[in-house]
């Protein structure tokens, strides 16, 4: 090529790479009038924690019958969620030193949808190499948006840790900090000096950062004097006293006013539904119900009738923590009425988009917990037999496998002595299933027999790496009906906020 | 290089400039601070951690010679302290978790050792061997205490060195405890 025509070649592609650059900006800008059509003012996140398809089937079925509708399946958007984690110091997918986890916590998951990055399980706030990455709630704070925490478990524990704090292990939660808890030198070769915030306990984060207006939830235990200070000083009404260690009680959250409000309701989480709904004069049945504390959230948040509609919006997680912790249990009775206690916070907030009109209401779960299942009515589980189900086919060959199991399943009496919540009850090493009546039943079925029509048993105590389930209204909603990943819920969420580009 | 080329270029880069301060009025989010700048990761007014966990009820108690007691901590109303001993060598404790919990993810114990006049002398530390910070699974093995016994852990630690034979009394408290 001679050097003048090389010239112009040069000059053609810069020239062309300006076009592009032009067309590009033009292309943005259309994208974003159209996105403007999306734009959310308020978006409200629901998570069941641990909360599966089947926590949902079974949940309807208990409460509304196999023909009913919880209130989330009554959103007229769903999608489906993969949930993976990855390894500490793992690049993100796409990367050639990806190393993916296939069952996450719900640290790693509250990061991806806070953060919208893969990380390992115990990291909050922070990818797997233990970069500091911002959280959807801080990049809300930071745009003008109040912003509001709930949840149902301690507020220092990895969901709503996730929003508002940045830590190398979801174990450094405070009061104190100790190398053992908070440092992670797998992550980051040598320790972390302290005033590393990645190395600083979740309490002290919580209660200096500023990053959510309005907190409600468990765990006084963590916070001390000196936080209550910091919170008093940045204009939080402060329910209770973490000094005193005074817990705040429903009571305390009706009268909660301002613009900054931080109630927390137990030392540690907070009491399951069904043991407040048994003991109404129990201390714990002062605790707020987490539809109150949704519905005290958005009051606050939204200003409601005190007429703080100058606000520009907010953004509020809401999680029902104890479906979770209770299938770890494999305690179905319990689980069943926290799924049903989330239900009704789903509710609240349903009432509240529906009178808005301008908010995204997003109710999904950060991973499965337990393989929670529904079997058939007399049948038994793998769990529960003394042999895995026989795969021979004698009349044709071609079917078997290798090696063949000959015989039949059969029920192991010492593994299954009835029904965990009825006849086997008393037995702690009963794998059986557990039963529950539900509205068709003849009223006099009662939980716990054979004849109840709900037979629901359980894989394992911990999660599993099933996708889960995702249903959504309000702007943008559109976006979420699809098979998601966790990631995309921060890209999804952003950009209704616009606080992302 | 040629000196035309140069030109073209020169005048390419120019233009280039112009689309570019023009994209850059007409797109105002293009202006914003970076999204990682929104991270909080200053605390004002908070001062860093010096040392590991400490019970502040340690120097207030004074066991009798021979005995030993709990020392209160921020999660008594989590788990219950038994079987306690003390031996002149060591202190031991069986820790029960009794709160509504999931996995253990972390448990310390710290141990006052006190002279005849219930002076404290120094402490002693127990951290739990971390068998995954991945993830939280339970342990394979079967809890102390067996199935339905609720979370069992047995805590033992020794008198330091430089305290034994005047130490002849201890207390035992839990500063640290996390459930998944
Ligand atoms: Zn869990």
């Amino acid at each position: 090529m001679r050097a003048s025509t090389r010239s112009i070649a040069i000059a053609t592609i810069v020239v062309a790479a300006l076009g592009g650059t032009a067309t590009a900006s033009a292309t943005n800008q259309g994208d974003r009038d159209d996105r403007d059509s999306g734009r959310a003012k308020n978006v409200i996140y629901l998570l069941g924690d641990g909360m599966g398809r089947t926590h949902v089937t079974a949940a309807r079925e208990r409460f509304y019958g196999p023909a009913g509708k919880l209130v989330m399946e009554r959103m007229p958007v769903v999608g489906q969620v993969s949930t993976y984690a990855v390894q500490p110091r793992s690049g993100q997918p796409g990367t050639p030193d990806f190393a993916p986890n296939f069952v996450t916590d719900s640290a790693s998951a509250a990061t991806a949808w806070a953060s919208g990055v893969k990380t390992y399980n115990a990291a909050l706030g922070v990818d797997a190499k233990g970069k500091v990455v911002p959280t959807v709630m801080e990049l809300a704070k930071r745009a003008g948006y109040r912003t509001g925490n709930v949840s149902t478990a301690e507020i220092t524990d990895a969901t709503p840790a996730g929003q508002m704090s940045h830590a190398l292990a979801r174990g450094c939660q405070g009061p104190s900090y100790s190398a053992s808890s908070c440092q992670d030198t797998e992550v980051t070769g040598t320790e972390l000096p302290t005033t590393d915030i990645r190395v600083t306990p979740i309490a002290d984060q919580i209660a200096r950062n500023g990053t959510a207006d309005v907190i409600f939830g468990g765990g006084l235990s963590r916070f001390d004097a000196a936080d209550e200070k910091a919170l008093r000083n940045q204009g939080y009404q402060v329910l209770g006293s973490p000094a005193t260690q005074t817990v705040a009680t429903r009571r305390d959250l009706n009268s909660a006013y301002g613009p900054k409000v931080f109630g927390l309701f137990n030392q540690g989480n907070l009491t399951v539904e069904k043991f407040k709904i048994a003991n109404p004069s129990a201390p714990q049945a002062k605790e707020p119900t987490l539809s109150e504390m949704t519905r005290k959230a958005i009051g606050l948040l939204d200003g409601g009738k005190a007429g703080r509609s100058d606000g520009k919006g907010f953004y509020l997680q809401i999680e029902g923590a104890l479906i979770d912790k209770r299938s770890h249990a494999n305690d179905a009775a319990q689980t069943l009425q926290e799924m049903k206690a989330f239900d009704e916070a789903v509710r609240v907030a349903m009432d509240f988009a529906k009178r808005d009109g301008n908010t995204l209401v997003i109710v999904t779960a950060d991973h499965e917990c337990a393989g929670f299942n529904i079997i058939e009515k007399g049948t038994f589980t793998n769990a529960e037999a003394a042999t895995p189900p026989g795969n021979v086919d004698s009349g044709n060959t071609a079917n078997n496998s290798t090696p063949s199991r000959p015989g039949r399943n059969q029920l192991d009496p010492t593994r299954s002595t009835g029904i965990i919540n009825g006849a086997g009850a008393g037995d702690p090493r009963n794998f059986g299933p557990a039963t529950f009546r539900t509205p068709r039943d003849p009223a006099s079925v009662k939980d716990g027999s054979p004849e109840a029509s709900l037979w629901l048993s359980y894989l394992s105590g911990n999660h599993t790496g099933a996708d889960v389930p995702l249903f959504a209204y309000g702007p943008s909603s559109e976006r979420l009906a699809r098979s998601l990943d966790n990631t995309d819920l921060f890209d999804v969420v952003g950009q209704a906020l616009r606080v992302t580009r | 290089m040629k000196r035309t080329t140069i030109l073209v270029l020169a005048a390419a880069a120019a233009a280039f400039g112009l689309a570019l301060a023009v994209s850059l009025l007409v797109t105002r989010s293009d202006t914003a601070p970076p999204l990682a700048d929104a991270a909080r990761t200053v605390l004002p007014g908070l001062s860093a951690a010096t040392g590991e966990p400490v019970l502040p009820a340690l120097a207030t108690l004074r066991p009798a010679a021979g005995s030993v007691v709990q020392a209160p901590g921020p999660f008594d109303g989590r788990f219950v302290l038994d079987n306690l001993t003390f031996d002149g060598r060591r202190v031991a404790a069986t820790v029960r978790i009794t709160s509504d919990v999931s996995g253990l993810l972390e448990l310390e114990a710290l141990a006052g050792f006190y002279d005849a006049k219930g002076t404290l002398l120094g402490t002693g530390r127990y951290v739990r061997p971390d068998p995954a910070r991945q993830g939280h699974a339970e342990p394979t093995a079967p809890a102390p205490g067996g199935a339905g016994a609720g979370e069992a852990h047995r805590v033992t630690i020794d008198v330091p060195a430089a305290l034994r034979g005047r130490a002849v009394s201890a207390a035992i408290g839990v500063p640290v405890l996390v459930n998944e």
